[in-house]
């Protein structure tokens, strides 16, 4: 059974008196535990992919079902409500909560799920032992390295334990060094706490962690790889 | 349960953070907010004062707390409409924390030389009158001994005390002369030779213009009055403001001295023209000075909603740049599953907390400011020795402060209602914008 599927999912922007098509008829399936990335060149229509199936933006048309529920039927708070259980999200920039500490950032989410403190504790200090950041506990977003600002966003996507994290160019400010050591982390968590992964990207390098590629050129999906087919 | 107070805890956390992330914004949007908490506070103290000031000048000097008159006397100053002197003696037993003093009125025609003028006459018992109210204290020139006559050319004359205005408006000085003529009770015209012993500081326009203060011997003589007097003025040690309870022992006072008077009415029946006996208090005998402090009270309230608002100006400007620098990490925040009213409630926790440290440095600054001025006062006596009169009040010359308790709460509510209200649009717009906008 697939975790999310799209169908004839369309995208439309309306710019004054131009109209923008973002996306055209994306039809997409992901199975759970998949680690897929989104690829094509800037202006393709990744971002816009991912802000749908993320419910933070709606398609014209088209239908998107994640984990049995078709998002284009739920309320905005419904939204909010299904982002916090099942989804995680990791942006390009600025993920953290510049005024609070890595752990507390890794904290926020799990508090605002309403687990009880004691927990939201224990499991922020378990992630941030994952993605190797245990020392840097205590230090406010400034006090990191890009690198291990995205690192901190992902415990933090991670330890609200959702379905499917969604990372939009999580490495699109990183040198390739810290990007592919950041995709080898998700990677690798990915398989550890089997959780399923899209994430887009434009950098070869971190293309090739992935185990199933989907191009998208124009708005189209015009390639869809799956490795060692 | 504790979970919902771990992520209120985690927003109250995360607000209070937020208020030290622009430390220079914060402490100028403090600023403002505790400096018009200061200004009210001062403000407040500084009319509370001033109404003290009026209400006691008013009831010590010459209104007394409490007056008991005939309705006819109220009505139209019958002289005739007199309560019997018994009244007096029994309520003064029947009441021994209180204080009566008796008065009677008439109107008469005073001459001295050329000029002659009319004049209201007011006869007190010295004795009786001292401690109930300071009139007799209030003297600017002479002697207010209104039971020694005075002794001159090898005669003997009855003093008087007269309004500053009356004095200057006839040209008498101390000393002086002064014939008396009225129409006495039995009809006859009553006329005496009388001597000027003092003059009084303002009191109060009428009197000031009028006023011509006399024994009750000496009135008796002039105006064979016999029956009794025309106003007993009662009188108690309670500050009229500081105590918040003083309006309920006022009109507890004024209960039960109307029954003991109706009891009296029974025991020992008046006539039938002068009325039934009343008991007024000061709101009910000036309502003027009644009307002006309720005035005085809405213009207070006024005055705090404009300061207030004009102060709130910073808390609207600081939340709304604050808001609009982080619409990106609200954009993160919400997708992340925070909901709007969550977002809303951390900004407006925000403004909270910036509205609460106001208060506290604001309540703390203004009340050091205000018992400041309540001991020291500010003196005008050098350029207004005698104070100020207006629209018939009299103010003294040195203003002082008063500060009560509701000084400071009302001042902080008013700050914390406004400036919350002023943040309530910030906030909202915090909630307005979709992440995905934002985020690009
Ligand atoms: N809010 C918007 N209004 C108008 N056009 C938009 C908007 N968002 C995206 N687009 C357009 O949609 C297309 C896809 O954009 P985007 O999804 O951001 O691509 P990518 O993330 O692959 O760079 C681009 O042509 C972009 O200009
Ligand atoms: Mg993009």
């Amino acid at each position: 059974m697939s975790l999310l599927k799209l169908q004839n999912v369309s995208k439309v922007y309306q710019q004054g008196q131009i109209q923008v098509q973002a996306l055209k008829d994306i039809q997409l399936e992901v199975q759970e535990g998949e680690f897929l990335a989104l690829v094509g060149p800037s202006g393709s229509g990744k971002t816009t992919l991912l802000n749908i199936i993320g419910g933070l933006d709606d398609s014209s048309t088209g239908s998107v079902i994640l984990n049995n529920i078709e998002l284009t039927c739920l309320k905005e708070s419904e939204l909010s409500d299904f982002r916090l259980f099942q989804l995680g999200f990791i942006f390009q920039a600025y993920n953290l909560v510049p005024v609070l500490s890595a752990l507390e950032n890794v904290e926020l989410v799990t508090l605002l799920q309403g687990r009880p403190a004691k927990e939201c504790r224990e499991r922020a200090e378990h992630y941030l032992n994952l993605v190797g950041l245990k020392a840097m506990k205590d230090r406010r977003p400034s006090a990191l390295s890009g690198g291990q600002q995205q690192r901190v966003a992902v415990a933090r996507a991670l330890a609200a334990e959702p379905r499917l994290v969604l990372a939009d160019e999580p490495t699109a400010n990183l040198d390739s060094e810290n990007a592919t050591a950041l995709l080898d982390i998700m990677h690798r968590l990915s398989h550890e706490e089997k959780t399923t992964f899209i994430f887009s990207t434009h950098d070869q390098r971190v293309m090739e962690r992935a185990e199933r590629i989907v191009s998208l050129r124009d708005g189209q999906i015009y390639q869809d790889q799956v490795k060692g087919e | 349960m504790s979970a919902v107070f771990a992520r209120l805890n985690m927003l109250m956390f995360i607000a209070w953070r937020n208020v030290w992330r622009n430390p220079i914004r914060s402490v100028l949007t403090v600023s403002a907010l505790a400096g018009g908490v200061i200004m009210l506070i001062l403000y407040y103290s500084l009319m509370a004062g001033i109404s003290q000031q009026m209400i006691r000048f008013a009831t010590e000097i010459s209104t007394g707390r409490i007056q008991i008159q005939r309705q006819a006397f109220i009505q139209d100053q019958d002289l005739y409409a007199t309560i019997p002197w018994q009244y007096l003696t029994q309520l003064e037993q029947q009441n021994p924390s209180l204080q009566f003093a008796p008065r009677l009125y008439a109107a008469a025609l005073a001459s001295h030389q050329e000029s002659s003028t009319g004049v209201q006459i007011m006869a007190v018992d010295s004795q009786r009158e001292r401690p109930v109210t300071k009139l007799l204290t209030h003297v600017r020139q002479g002697q207010m001994n209104l039971e020694q006559g005075i002794e001159q050319d090898g005669m003997t004359y009855a003093p008087v005390v007269l309004g500053y205005q009356l004095a200057r408006n006839m040209g008498v000085t101390l000393g002086d002369e002064l014939v008396l003529v009225s129409q006495a009770a039995d009809g006859s015209i009553g006329n005496d030779l009388f001597r000027v012993a003092g003059i009084l500081k303002p009191i109060n326009p009428t009197f000031d213009r009028m006023g011509v203060l006399m024994s009750i011997e000496s009135y008796k003589a002039l105006m064979y009055l016999e029956t009794g007097i025309h106003e007993i003025i009662v009188n108690f040690e309670i500050e009229p403001l500081q105590t918040s309870n003083s309006e309920d022992w006022l009109s507890t006072i004024q209960q039960q001295l109307m029954t003991q008077i109706t009891a009296q009415e029974q025991a020992q029946p008046l006539d039938k023209l002068g009325g039934k006996v009343q008991v007024r208090n000061w709101r009910e005998v000036s309502p003027s000075l009644s009307q002006m402090l309720a005035l005085s009270h809405s213009m207070m309230l006024m005055t705090g909603v404009v300061v207030m608002s004009l102060a709130s100006l910073g808390m609207l400007n600081t939340m709304l740049m604050a808001v609009h620098e982080r619409r990106q990490e609200f954009a993160i925040l919400r997708a992340i599953g925070m909901k709007r009213r969550w977002l809303l409630l951390m900004v407006s926790l925000e403004s909270l907390f910036l509205a609460l440290i106001s208060a506290v440095m604001g309540s703390l600054l203004g009340t050091w400011m205000s018992l400041r001025f309540e001991h020291q006062g500010i003196d005008f006596s050098a350029s207004m020795p005698d104070g100020y009169d207006w629209a018939g009040m009299v103010f003294e010359p040195v203003m002082h402060g008063l500060l009560l308790p509701e000084h400071i709460y009302q001042s902080c509510l008013m700050m914390l209602v406004i400036s919350m209200l002023a943040s309530l649009f910030p906030a909202w717009l915090s909630t307005r914008h979709r992440p995905a906008e934002s985020m690009r």
